[in-house]
Parts: structure tokens; C-alpha cells; sequence
């Protein structure tokens, strides 16, 4: 993985990468309370 | 030797540092700093989990309500905060002063809202930090969270001054990436308290 604090692109990148990961584990996670 | 001399006499301050990393020394300092942060974040975390995960407390508080869509808005506004900053230094780089001073002066606000919020939603959250654990967690990771917004405005202030002030170019923008870095991680790291603490 390239270092996200390269430069502000990269670190704006990795922030949009955090958003789309923590994103996908909340409503995996919201989903099985859901149906468990 | 006479060449030497006149080196010698060019020369003005302390001799150069050392530098003995290819890595440049703004930009290592940075790195540090985020390191030692993401560290200062993991011990409120442990203290989260080790309330909600080993003690099983309730989450949150019995009697007690966290303002989710509030807060979920806050997100909205930090990260928008984010995007005009990445456009901010994009028009930097592309010679747009206008866009660059605009970018800069919307991110600034749109930090400041955030921090406005914030403080907003501890007046009427109706606990505080000493009723129990989970308001001492509460206040405490969003406490950290918010100071760190209030350093990033001061960095995010003086960079708008200095824009207005017709600093920086398309050719020497490091004022403008070092902050900028600085402030994404604020938000990268709200993302995840916001997450684990208004939703999970």
C-alpha cells in the first residue's frame, strides 16, 4: 500500500478508502444484530 | 580556498541538520506525530471496548440517548470539509488563487461548524463525563476527537490567512499539504469514533 500521508491527495484518498471500509462493516454489522 | 572563503561568507545561520532520512523532514515530522496520535486514539479505544466488550455495559447508558442523526449531519459536514480542502490544494496546484482561497476559507467554516455542533450537542446531551463510565468514554473520545478538530483550525486559519495574503503557488504548496494531511486524519479518525460510538 502506498504511505497515505505521502502527500494530501494520498491522504485524501486513504480517507475516502477508511469511509468505504468502516461503511461496509457497520452495515454488516447492523444487519446481523438485524436478523440474529 | 578562496572559493571556500566566499562559501564561507555566503553561508548565514546555524550549520544545516542532519537529515538522514530520504523521507522529508515536514513530511517525517507529520508521519510522527499521526503515529503517536493514532496511539493516544487506541488507549481511549481500549477503554471504550473494555466497557462494552469485558465489562458487557450497556451501550449507551441506561436513560441516557445519543443524538445519531446530529451527529451523523456533523459527519456529513466534516468530511465535506475534507472534500473542499482536496480542492483547495487541486486549484493550488493548478494556479487557481480564487479557487485555492475559496476552498481554504469553506473548509475553514465548514471545521468550525463541526466544532460549533459539537459543543451544541454537550449542552443538551443531558449526562456528563462523571455520571458514569459510558459518559466518561463518551465525552472522553469525542473530547480528544474535538480538540484535535480545534488545533487542525488553528493550522487550517493560518493556511486561509496566508492564501489571502497571496502565499504559497502551484510550485511551493508544502504549507498547504502538511495541515492538509493533518486534517484528513482528524477525519479519518471521526469516522471511526462516530461509527463505533453513535452506531455500533
Amino acid at each position: 500500500m502506498i504511505n497515505p500521508l505521502r502527500s494530501e491527495g494520498e491522504a485524501f484518498r486513504f480517507l475516502l478508502y477508511v469511509v468505504a471500509v468502516v461503511a461496509t462493516v457497520t452495515v454488516v454489522v447492523v444487519l446481523a444484530r438485524a436478523i440474529l | 580556498m578562496e572559493a571556500a572563503a566566499v562559501a564561507h561568507h555566503d553561508h548565514h545561520g546555524p550549520p544545516e541538520a542532519n537529515r538522514s532520512s530520504r523521507v522529508e523532514p515536514q513530511l517525517l515530522g507529520m508521519l510522527l506525530f499521526i503515529i503517536s496520535e493514532i496511539m493516544i486514539f487506541g488507549a481511549f479505544f481500549t477503554a471504550y471496548f473494555f466497557i462494552r466488550v469485558v465489562q458487557a455495559e450497556e451501550w449507551p447508558a441506561a436513560g441516557t440517548e445519543l443524538p445519531v442523526a446530529i451527529a451523523g449531519i456533523n459527519t456529513a459536514i466534516l468530511l465535506s470539509s475534507s472534500v473542499t480542502l482536496h480542492w483547495a490544494e487541486s486549484a493550488l496546484k493548478r494556479d487557481n488563487r480564487a479557487g485555492f482561497r475559496a476552498g481554504m476559507l469553506t473548509t475553514f467554516l465548514l471545521g468550525l461548524a463541526f466544532l460549533f455542533i459539537q459543543v451544541n450537542e454537550y449542552v443538551h446531551i443531558g449526562f456528563s463525563p462523571q455520571d458514569h463510565a459510558q459518559g466518561s468514554i463518551f465525552y472522553g473520545l469525542t473530547g480528544l476527537h474535538g480538540a484535535h478538530v480545534f488545533i487542525g483550525l488553528l493550522l487550517l486559519g493560518m493556511v486561509t490567512i496566508r492564501a489571502f495574503r497571496g502565499h504559497f503557488s502551484a510550485q511551493s504548496h508544502r504549507g498547504v499539504e502538511i495541515p492538509g494531511i493533518y486534517w484528513h486524519f482528524v477525519d479519518v479518525m471521526w469516522i471511526v469514533v462516530y461509527s463505533t460510538i453513535y452506531i455500533l
